[in-house]
C-alpha cells in the first residue's frame, strides 16, 4: 500500500496535461500562417466589432432613390441597342416614356431641394447590377424586337410600384401624393404598353391563348401589386427552350441611396 | 481505500442563484423588447405616422362614396354593352371597383357611412364611346384619391388608398386607348 492517493495522482495528471496541453496550442498557434492575422486570438477574446451607423429611411432618402430608379428606367428605354430594335410605331412611344422619366427627375430635384437634401444624378448601382444591366445586355444578345415592349412594361410597372411602396414609407402626406401622381403617370405607361402587346378590350383581363400560355394582361390585378416584375428576355436557350426570365424588385432598405 | 465523495453545498445555491438571475435578466429583456423593436423599425424606415386615425374617417368616407359611384355607373355600362369581351372588360373594371368600395368600407368598419350607388354619368351608344367619358371618370376618380392622400395621416388608409389609384390610372389608360386615343395621349404624356 502506498501513501499516494487517487486524489494526489490526479491532481498531478491534471496538472501535467494542462501543461502539455497549453504547450501544444502554443506551439501549433505559432506555425499558425502569420498573414491572417498578427494577433494570437485567446479563448475569452473576441474581434472588436464596428457598428454600422444608423440608416435612417428619411423623405429625402427616398426621395434620392427615387431619382436613382427614375435614371435607370431612362437609360434603359433610350439605351441605343434597345432603342435600336424598337419598331417605328413603339420607338416613339418608348421615347415618349423615357422624356416622362426625366421629367419625373426634374420633379424630384425640386422635392429634394425643398427639404434641403441633394439630388442624386446616378442610376441605382445596385439594381443595375441586380438586373438592369443583365436586361439590356439579353436584349443585345437576343436582337429580338418582340423584347422592346416586354421590358418597357417591366419598367414602367417597376416604377408604379416603387411610388406605391414608397407611399407606406413616407413621412409627409403631402409628398405621398406627390410621389403615388408619378407611379400613377408611369403606371398609365404600363397599361399602353400592355395594350400595344395585347390589343383590345377583351386583354383588359389576364388570360392565355391556344397554346394556354399566360396573355400579357393590361389590367392583371385591382389593387396595385407589390411583387418583383419578371420578364422574359434575350434568346431562346437551345437546351432548355426558353428565355431568360429576369425578375425585377422595387428598391428595398439595401439599395436606398442615403 | 477511501472514497471520498465530493460534497458541492454551493451548487444547489448557486444553481437557485442562477436561476434568478436569468429570470431577472429575461424579464428585463421581455420587458425592453417593444423599446428595441420600436427602434428597429425606426431605424428601419422613417415613418412615425400612426396605423390608424380617426380624422380621417371623412376623407376615407370621401373616397367610398366617390368608389359606389361608379359602381352604380359601370353597372349601367356594363348593361348596355353587347358583345362578349365587352362585357367582360367593363365588369372586369366594375369588379375593382366593386373590391374599392369593400376594401375601403372594411378599413372605416363601423366608422363607415352609407355610399349609394348612384350613377356619375349615364353612359350609352357603343362601348368605345362610352369608354371615353369612362376614362375621364377614371380620371378624376384617381385625382379626387390623390387628394386625398395627401391630408391622410393613419398609413392603413393611405396604403389602401395608393394602391387603388395606380390601378385607375391603369383604367383610364386601357379605356382612353381603347376609345381610340393615340398612345402617348392614353399614357398622359
Amino acid at each position: 500500500m502506498t501513501n499516494s492517493t487517487p486524489h494526489n495522482i490526479n491532481r498531478r495528471t491534471l496538472l501535467r496535461s494542462t501543461g502539455i496541453i497549453a504547450a501544444s496550442g502554443a506551439v501549433l498557434a505559432a506555425c499558425g500562417s502569420s498573414s491572417a492575422s498578427k494577433t494570437i486570438t485567446r479563448i475569452g477574446e473576441t474581434p472588436e466589432i464596428t457598428k454600422l451607423g444608423d440608416a435612417t429611411v428619411t423623405d429625402v432618402v427616398l426621395l434620392r432613390t427615387a431619382m436613382s430608379v427614375e435614371t435607370m428606367a431612362r437609360i434603359i428605354l433610350t439605351d441605343t441597342t434597345f432603342a435600336s430594335l424598337a419598331e417605328k410605331t413603339s420607338a416613339a412611344v418608348v421615347a415618349g416614356f423615357a422624356r416622362a422619366h426625366t421629367a419625373h427627375l426634374t420633379n424630384l430635384r425640386s422635392l429634394i431641394s425643398s427639404r434641403g437634401g441633394e439630388a442624386y444624378e446616378e442610376p441605382n448601382e445596385k439594381l443595375m447590377a441586380s438586373y438592369g444591366t443583365q436586361a439590356l445586355g439579353l436584349v443585345a444578345d437576343g436582337k429580338n424586337p418582340d423584347d422592346v415592349l416586354p421590358l418597357t412594361l417591366a419598367i414602367e410597372t417597376l416604377v408604379a410600384s416603387m411610388y406605391q411602396y414608397f407611399v407606406s414609407l413616407t413621412n409627409e402626406p403631402a409628398l405621398r401624393a406627390s410621389m403615388i401622381r408619378m407611379g400613377a403617370q408611369s403606371s398609365r405607361a404600363a397599361a399602353v404598353t400592355a395594350q400595344l402587346i395585347n390589343p383590345g378590350i377583351g386583354a383588359f383581363a389576364p388570360g392565355v391563348d391556344k397554346d394556354g400560355v399566360a396573355t400579357v394582361a393590361t389590367l392583371p390585378s385591382a389593387f396595385g401589386a407589390l411583387n418583383a416584375v419578371q420578364v422574359q428576355l434575350g434568346p431562346v436557350n437551345p437546351e432548355t427552350g426558353s428565355r431568360t426570365t429576369v425578375s425585377m424588385d422595387t428598391p428595398s432598405l439595401n439599395s436606398f441611396i442615403y | 481505500m477511501d472514497n471520498h465523495q465530493v460534497e458541492s453545498p454551493e451548487s444547489s445555491v448557486t444553481t437557485r442563484r442562477r436561476l434568478l438571475s436569468a429570470l431577472v435578466a429575461g424579464g428585463a429583456l421581455a420587458s425592453a423588447a417593444p423599446i428595441l423593436a420600436g427602434r428597429a423599425s425606426a431605424a428601419g424606415d422613417g415613418t412615425n405616422a400612426p396605423s390608424r386615425d380617426p380624422r380621417d374617417n371623412n376623407a376615407l368616407n370621401n373616397a367610398l362614396a366617390r368608389e359606389a359611384r361608379m359602381v352604380g355607373t359601370y353597372r349601367l355600362a356594363v348593361a348596355a354593352a353587347a358583345a362578349d369581351d365587352e362585357v367582360a372588360g367593363l365588369t372586369l373594371i366594375l369588379d375593382h371597383h366593386i373590391a374599392y368600395v369593400q376594401a375601403i368600407k372594411g378599413y372605416l368598419g363601423p366608422d363607415a357611412e352609407a355610399a349609394p350607388e348612384t350613377p356619375l354619368s349615364n353612359p350609352s351608344g357603343s362601348v368605345k364611346s362610352m369608354a371615353s367619358s369612362l376614362a375621364q371618370l377614371e380620371d378624376q376618380t384617381a385625382t379626387i384619391h390623390t387628394d386625398i392622400l395627401a391630408i391622410l395621416s393613419g398609413m392603413g388608409g393611405a396604403k389602401i388608398i395608393a394602391s387603388i389609384v395606380i390601378v385607375e390610372a391603369r383604367h383610364a389608360a386601357a379605356l382612353s386607348v381603347f376609345s381610340g386615343l393615340t398612345p402617348l395621349a392614353a399614357s398622359g404624356n
